[in-house]
């Protein structure tokens, strides 16, 4: 075969050749990873780097004042670059499964709700625990039982703040029938009257979402029905669960629509602040939102305390803040000092967080009573007094026992708020409804127990 | 000084260095070449795969720094759970349902977009508007059009006359609205694809033989269904193929507009595979769930590979 060395010459003029090609690239790729080598940073003066990852906050504010001003002005001090992501709350898990398996991610990682099915993955975050009490003082039981294991007597995280889950409900409408929602009774009652006269339902989710699993917990505890018992036993079949089961059932038939089976963790925002509902239970976001955004309805949501059942008056945390550091953190350190730091300022961040975050160390926000009872941006200023106690009545994923690894199965596979659900909608009886929800319990524990760590 | 060699009947170009024989030899150029390309695949497909059937014979989650093999009780307590049966019919009901409708859609619309007409560029760029668009984007977007308080559907069928004023659907509040969203969804995803594969398989038949037909005295119906159709039928059973995969494999519309519910009446196996897998954390179960995908897809891909060798010009 004729071939001219001389065409290919011709060819290749004004263009790169593969060998070319491959040889720059080759020096260009060794230039770059001697760089770092041969004009390193010098040592004492490099500057460290802490990555942290959180959700998108539901007031914006506290992200503003988080990123810009906290994060920024901590790191001086500290000579550290603080690198902050954030996502939605639904990507968290998942998130959180991607660093695991990598083992490489993030120094801090902030989760909503407790992951003791993490604890092989972390440190022990006992020291945090105890340089924070030296400082502020105690904890209070609803971290400690959100972020320890009694059984291996390990801190699987660390939580600096909780999120109250009061009932928000439209005082304009609840007036109209002569009805203040005070207990469950109150709500069926009340509910069906104004969904009777205004055609305006009250929304309970009934979906596979956060703000579901934590307020069909709250109707059980208030019903004297738990999915464990205070040593860690599972005992979701009871005649107490039955009558929750039953209750819900009722108030979805007489005062909801089938909107609440469409439910996701901003729905209730939505929901309220359209001005199509009569209740919800959620955060404080939608009366903060709406104070910004739709002040004529901002006025006419009221809060109250979460409802009284026949046993007593519970409802849980809306969110939990529980931070952990991965064994693989790269700045395992710095990620502890910045925990210590930040709950030493945590009285800037619950007045940042125009009251959202509340404290899990009392002692950072000795006037949280005082601050609560008055606030100038509320109609009436005395919104948020209903707060003031708000620890008499929240409780933890878990109780009455502590949050553990199947009590965080369960939660993230939507066991309960299926239940609910599905005996609300009519397909299956309530029993029925219990019993499916009741073998699968059984074998999460099961399987944990086996494990050792439950 | 580079010359030119004759070695064995084959040219190669010597520039002098030992390289050269690497680069310019088309033995070992060709598997370095291609190497990337088998690399990715097998990091990228392969290690998973085998990680995934390793996963499922364990118990481990996602949190679990050791593995304990525990054979097939995963497979065994996922099949007793009714959930697992009703994703599994989903599965099935979704791929099928909707491919038949994508199937029959775009016959259609590729056999009136084949036809000249004026305005023909604006329709068949709208068309592909939902397959270039990001998925996710679009699929948010039906999110609000269904939503059960601002629904733009509902708000327009109520004020043309065609529903009550009472009459609000829950498109994804009730499982056999929120499964025919999804289905709907998805067509309107899938239906550019096939609609292409479509027009170029029309393109493709010699206009003679329609010709020839219509001399015959052969309606319209006659020539669709004894001439176009069979004519058609390899490039459509590639399109249904294809089809099947992308959708047996779906999960972001599936994870944007239900999550499964109402009450996991829309679960398909792989958003199940992925709640109890990446959400729940057990990575056994999830694994285990994903895998009953497995002889479904190797029968499509088996099916796929012989119509191509059928294909290929020899």
């Amino acid at each position: 075969m004729a071939f001219s060395t001389e065409g290919l010459r011709k060819k290749t003029i004004g263009v790169i050749t593969r060998r070319q090609f491959i040889k720059t690239s080759l020096v260009g790729a060794a230039a770059l990873g001697a760089g770092e080598l041969v004009f390193p940073r010098y040592g004492a003066a490099r500057q460290k780097e802490l990555k942290m990852l959180q959700w998108v906050h539901f007031v914006p504010g506290y992200d503003k004042w988080f990123r810009d001003t906290y994060i920024r002005e901590w790191g001086e001090k500290n000579n550290t670059k603080v690198i902050l992501d954030t996502i939605g709350l639904s990507g968290l898990n998942a998130r959180a499964a991607a660093e695991v398996s990598a083992r490489k991610g993030h120094d801090l990682f902030m989760f909503l709700w407790p992951k003791p099915d993490m604890e092989h993955q972390v440190i022990d975050h006992s020291e945090i625990y105890q340089e924070c009490e030296k400082n502020v003082g105690k904890p209070i039981d609803l971290a400690i039982r959100s972020t320890y294991n009694p059984r291996t007597k390990k801190y699987y995280g660390f939580s600096d703040s909780f999120v109250p889950d009061p009932v928000n409900y439209r005082k304009d409408l609840w007036d109209s029938v002569g009805m203040f929602p005070n207990t469950w009774d109150d709500v069926r009652i009340g509910g069906a009257k104004i969904k009777k006269k205004h055609n305006v339902p009250v929304g309970i989710g009934l979906a596979n979402e956060i703000d579901t699993n934590m307020a069909m917990r709250a109707i059980m505890y208030a019903f004297g029905s738990s999915v464990q018992d205070a040593a860690g036993n599972p005992v979701l079949n009871s005649k107490e669960t039955l009558e929750a089961v039953k209750f819900v059932k009722a108030l979805y038939n007489e005062c909801m629509t089938p909107e609440v089976f469409t439910w996701d963790a901003s729905a209730n925002n939505r929901f309220m602040i359209s001005g199509k509902g009569s209740l919800a239970l959620n955060a404080i976001s939608i009366t903060r939102t709406a104070e910004k955004t739709a002040p004529e309805i901002a006025k006419k949501i009221w809060l109250a305390k979460a409802c009284k059942g026949p046993v007593r008056r519970m409802g849980l945390e809306h969110v939990m803040d529980v931070y952990v550091i991965w064994k693989f953190a790269d700045n395992i350190e710095g990620a502890k000092k910045f925990l210590v730091d930040y709950i030493s300022d945590f009285r800037t961040a619950f007045l940042a967080s125009e009251f959202y975050n509340f404290p899990c160390w009392p002692g950072t926000v000795p006037d949280l009573k005082k601050l609560v009872s008055y606030d100038k941006k509320a109609d009436p200023p005395t919104k948020y007094a209903v707060l003031e106690d708000v620890l008499d009545w929240a409780t933890n994923v878990g109780y009455p026992g502590y949050a553990n690894a199947a009590i965080d199965e369960i939660f993230s596979t939507w066991i309960i708020s299926t239940m609910f659900a599905r005996a609300a909608s009519g397909m299956m009886s309530p029993q029925d409804a219990i019993n499916a929800a009741d073998r699968k319990v059984k074998k999460i524990f099961k399987k944990w127990q086996k494990k050792g760590v439950v | 000084m580079d010359s030119l060699q004759e070695h064995g009947g084959k040219s190669v170009i010597n520039r002098g260095g030992r390289l050269s024989f690497f680069f310019d030899n088309e033995k070992f150029l060709g598997p370095i070449m291609i190497a990337p390309a088998v690399i990715y695949v097998l990091a990228l497909v392969g290690y998973p795969l085998i990680l995934a059937f390793a996963y499922s014979l364990s118990d481990i989650t996602v949190g679990s720094v050791d593995y304990n093999f525990v054979g097939l009780s995963t497979f065994r307590s996922i099949i007793e759970e009714p959930e697992f049966r009703i994703a599994l019919k989903n599965t099935i009901l979704f791929t099928f349902v909707s491919m038949a409708i994508v199937v029959v859609l775009a016959k259609i619309l590729a056999l009136l977009l084949v036809k000249d007409f004026k305005g023909k560029f604006f329709v068949r760029a709208l068309i592909l508007m939902p397959y270039v668009a990001p998925i996710s984007l679009g699929v948010i977007g039906w999110l609000w059009m269904l939503d059960s308080i601002y629904s733009p559907i509902n708000w327009l069928l109520q004020r043309t006359g065609l529903f009550g004023p009472d009459f609000w659907p829950m498109w994804l509040g009730t499982p056999g609205l929120a499964m025919a969203s999804i289905i709907t969804v998805h067509v309107w995803r899938m239906l550019p694809l096939a609609m292409i594969i479509m027009l170029a398989g029309l393109a493709s038949i010699p206009k003679d033989i329609q010709d020839a037909a219509l001399v015959d005295g052969a309606g319209y119906f006659r020539r669709l269904f004894q001439v176009t159709i069979p004519m058609m039928l390899p490039i459509m059973l590639v399109a249904v193929l294809f089809g099947i995969v992308f959708t047996a494999t779906d999960i972001i519309i599936i994870l944007v507009l239900t999550r499964g519910g109402p009450y996991d009446s829309t679960q398909v196996l792989v958003s199940q595979a992925f709640y109890i897998g990446i959400d729940a954390g057990d990575l056994a179960g999830g694994a285990a769930t994903a895998l009953f995908l497995f002889p479904l897809l190797l029968a499509v891909a088996i099916l796929m590979l012989k119509i191509a060798r059928r294909s290929e010009v020899t």
